[in-house]
């Protein structure tokens, strides 16, 4: 059942978040003159870093949206071949009400990627060791491709790599093992490779659909084969797509409701009460321990202990809310059918993105995520996690209850239910924490896919 | 409280007038169906209700299929007073949308003459599913009621801070909904459905088993004969995995995700021959049976979103309309169906045209993922006019609340009064 992964023709960011990297920055581009665009696209393509690869210099990935495909040339008979959601964007009004981007959230107005802004047709993201080494392959970047067909729409700078997010929690602590990878090689509990890069055997032990390219848009025979019996090559083959978003949060407004909302009969204040709130909300502790695990109090020495599930320990939510958001982003094994068994978990498996965010913090002070998931599967992966598990104010069995971090407060869902015994503690009206300020979503091609891209379309 | 019955109303639009009917239905919609010319909120006992059009069509057999105006809903008995209440209260927008149909009565039209020409138009469903049989529309408004009164009343801080145990909050809150006049019903059971209605159905569940039972020396003949040729068709079936366009699904997304639930209306033709036609008849009267007496209380073999759903044979059972009212987004209700009914949809659906391949009727299907998604996505229809009374509730609150009311009247131990409070 173990898979081949072709990794030197997948990139590099699907195998790693660069770790090693702490330094990023994420050029979002427009085409300005088609044939000059290929071009450079064709340059970076050996500076491309690739799966089998562990950088410990720089990295470079590239990635398109739908609107890229189409400045670049490629044909609509060719891009039709990809799903809806990818072609209609991130911006699609139809998309932005499942993915409760609406009031401060909405398109318009965006820092980038929505309609007030210009077109993002490519995303650079770049990675370095230490700051200078980043402004250098950037500014090299840069002028390269801005001599070359392209402009820059808006360059996303972040943070060195921390393990805190902005709130002050830990973060990333729990990702999906990529059956196929080395380091997933004899481990219990991977999701199949086709979850995460097209070509593969998803979860359903199918293949997820792809674009497929006739022979004659081809000729020279840079792409695979699609493995069918038919004589089309694969550009979908070891791609994936990628969600890009830009999330402000309110870190001050955040703490501020902690401690109103905690505040005692006598109107003092209490930070521990504030903190233990504050984790009930998010579902971790700052530490990253989970309220599973350490119910009472934060405790470091299991920050790192992802080994657990919600529905033996914890059926109502006492220890961590059902409605917290790590137990709705991941709820492991706590929904239908049958909680607590392999079925619910396999479930969850059909539903898991692969993160790689990074924090920001502009000159202004405003603060957030600039977050990335990788996936083969926008529909199922990104948009069903994000609508039907975290902006849903219905999710299991709530009634008013969106996620209270990072979901949306349109007419419903500013309600966060703490179950408690004997009865449950209900806040109401929460303010909204984060704000969603750009995103997109992108095709993170196979290296002879972005070839074939960058090359010569009739 | 009554019992829930599905009203089917259709007809062939008139020839050019097409184009007409999607625009007034599109208005309506716009306007809200809760009132304006079709006032479901204003009539008694109406769940949900939709009003589609189904374009012109050809069948397998090159026979043309006219574009026709369908009108469902689902409702708590009795029947006549929706008849009755369409026909006086809605009687302006129905003739405006139905007066585009061939044989409508024409001006003026008087109220018994819709009520005739609507009844003549019903359409015989082949199966339909209720989330909880016997929950009317009265005691769901009721307890959604109950239970925002009671976490109004728990949200009070001198109420949760002076009662430690589960038995004492309990006891406050038995003691408030008896003080509120306007909640007193909810310290008694709901009533069940009718007499007449139970023994009918009590009557329906054992005798369709008997008779079965005396057929079965018959059927257990034709069994392996069936299985043969079941097989046989499954293997020649042409699967068709085509995506839907791009256009159609824009048409279709413009009226979802507006709400807590969204309608599903799909309709598909059957495919060719008189083995299938047998086989759909055969397994829409075995969901029928599945239906009302097996999965009658909030689950449909695992799927716990749906609040009604129906299949309906139209044109010589040619076609079949499938529609459905449930909770979430379509992908979620399509994830559903695959990871835990995906047995039930095969017995059903493979009998449509393009279906994915199944094996010994149930097998395989749906589990292909993407082609069973196309399917349904290619067979979709916009739900045009789609009116819902409690929008905001999924099954899963439905049931909530209902448990929750009878926690109040019922006896309850230590351990079941600490669970009857996770409730909240």
């Amino acid at each position: 059942m173990t898979i081949e992964l072709d990794l030197p023709d997948i990139q590099g960011l699907v195998a790693r978040g660069y770790g090693q990297l702490p330094h990023s920055r994420f050029l979002m581009l427009s085409v300005t003159d088609r044939a000059g665009a290929r071009e450079a696209l064709s340059r970076l393509l050996p500076q491309v870093t690739t799966a089998d690869e562990r950088p410990d210099a720089t990295a470079l990935n590239v990635a398109v949206t739908a609107h890229g495909l189409a400045a670049l040339g490629v044909p609509d008979r060719v891009a039709d071949g990809f799903p809806r959601e990818f072609l209609a964007g991130m911006s699609d009004p139809h998309t932005s009400r499942l993915l409760g981007d609406l009031d401060g959230s909405a398109p318009e107005h965006w820092a980038w990627g929505g309609p007030a802004t210009p077109p993002v047709d490519a995303a650079l993201l770049t990675y370095a060791a230490d700051a200078a080494a980043l402004d250098r392959q950037c500014d090299a970047l840069e002028q390269d491709v801005r001599s070359s067909g392209w402009r820059v729409a808006a360059r996303l700078d972040t943070l060195p790599l921390q393990p805190d997010e902005p709130f002050g929690f830990h973060d990333g602590i729990s990702q999906p093992l990529l059956e196929g990878l080395p380091r997933a090689a004899g481990r219990d509990a991977t999701v199949r490779a086709g979850e995460f890069v097209l070509g593969y055997p998803n979860e359903y032990g199918k293949l997820t659909d792809r674009p497929l390219v006739d022979a004659g848009d081809d000729p020279a025979g840079v792409l695979a084969h699609n493995g069918g019996r038919d004589n089309r090559n694969d550009l979908g083959h070891n791609g994936s797509y990628l969600v890009a978003r830009t999330l402000r949060q309110d870190v001050d407004g955040f703490w501020r409701w902690a401690r109103e909302a905690t505040r005692g009969s006598d109107g003092t204040s209490d930070e521990a009460r504030a903190v233990a709130l504050a984790a009930k909300v998010v579902g971790r502790w700052p530490s990253g321990a989970s309220l599973v695990k350490t119910p009472e109090g934060d405790d470091p020495a299991l920050a790192d202990d992802n080994d657990f599930g919600y529905h033996h320990s914890d059926p109502h939510g006492f220890a961590c809310p059902i409605g917290s958001h790590v137990r709705r982003a991941n709820p492991r094994d706590a929904l239908d059918p049958d909680p607590g068994s392999p079925e619910s978990i396999a479930v969850s498996n059909r539903h898991r993105l692969l993160r790689r965010g990074r924090v920001y913090r502009n000159d202004d002070g405003e603060t957030g995520l600039h977050f990335l998931c990788i996936g083969a599967n926008l529909s199922r992966q990104f948009e069903f996690v994000q609508h039907t598990w975290l902006a849903n104010p219905n999710f299991a069995g709530l009634y008013d209850d969106a996620d209270p971090l990072v979901g949306p407060r349109a007419a419903r869902g500013a309600t966060f239910t703490a179950p408690g015994q004997p009865v449950r503690q209900r806040y109401r009206d929460l303010p909204r924490f984060v704000t969603v300020r750009g995103g997109a979503y992108l095709f993170l091609p196979g290296l002879r896919a972005l070839s074939w891209i960058a090359g010569d379309h009739p | 409280m009554p019992h829930q019955l599905a009203v089917t109303v259709r007809a062939p639009i008139a020839p050019g007038r097409k184009a007409d009917v999607v625009q007034l239905l599109s208005d309506i919609n716009r306007k809200g169906a809760a009132s304006g010319p079709l006032p479901f909120a204003e009539m008694e006992g109406v769940h949900f209700a939709r009003l589609f059009v189904i374009d012109d069509a050809t069948d397998l057999e090159g026979r043309s299929l006219p574009a026709s105006l369908v009108y469902m809903a689902d409702i708590d008995a009795p029947l006549g007073r929706h008849w009755g209440e369409l026909a006086a209260k809605a009687g302006p927008g129905l003739d405006e949308v139905f007066g585009r149909c061939a044989d409508y009565p024409t001006e003026p039209v008087t109220p018994g003459a819709r009520t005739a020409w609507l009844r003549g138009h019903s359409v015989a469903s082949g199966a339909v599913y209720v989330n909880t049989v016997g929950r009317g529309l009265q005691q769901i408004r009721g307890e959604a009621w109950l239970r925002e009164a009671i976490e109004d009343f728990l949200d009070d801080p001198s109420v949760s801070r002076a009662r430690a145990s589960a038995t004492e909050v309990r006891a406050a809150v038995r003691e408030f909904v008896a003080s509120r006049p306007d909640l007193a019903w909810a310290l008694r059971p709901p009533s069940p459905p009718s007499l007449g209605f139970r023994l009918r159905e009590a009557a329906h569940k054992v005798c369709v088993p008997l008779v079965a039972l005396l057929l079965s020396p018959l059927l257990l003949l034709a069994l392996p004969v069936w299985g043969v040729l079941l097989r046989t068709h499954e293997r020649r079936d042409a699967a068709n995995r085509e995506r839907p366009s791009l256009e159609h699904v824009r048409m279709l997304d413009r009226y979802e995700d507006h709400a807590t639930q969204n309608p599903f209306t799909a309709v598909g033709l059957v495919k060719g021959g008189w083995f299938r036609q047998l086989t759909i008849r055969a397994v829409l009267y075995a969901t029928n049976y599945g239906t009302r007496h097996l999965f009658a209380r909030g689950n449909l073999a695992g799927v716990k979103t749906i609040h009604f759903a129906r299949w309906v044979s139209i044109d010589d059972r040619r076609r079949v309309i499938f529609v459905s009212n449930y909770d979430g987004s379509l992908e979620s209700y399509m994830d559903d169906f695959i990871d835990k009914v995906a047995w039930g949809l095969n017995a059903v659906f493979s009998n449509g045209s393009g279906y994915p391949a199944t094996r010994w009727l149930v097998l395989d299907g749906a589990k292909d993922e993407q082609a069973f998604k196309n399917y349904l996505r290619r067979g979709q229809l916009p739900t045009q006019v789609w009116y819902s009374a409690y929008d905001t509730l999924t099954a899963h609150n439905v049931a909530t609340n209902a448990s929750l009311r009878a926690g109040l009247w019922a006896d309850l131990t230590p351990d079941q009064t600490r669970d009857w409070l996770t409730l909240l």
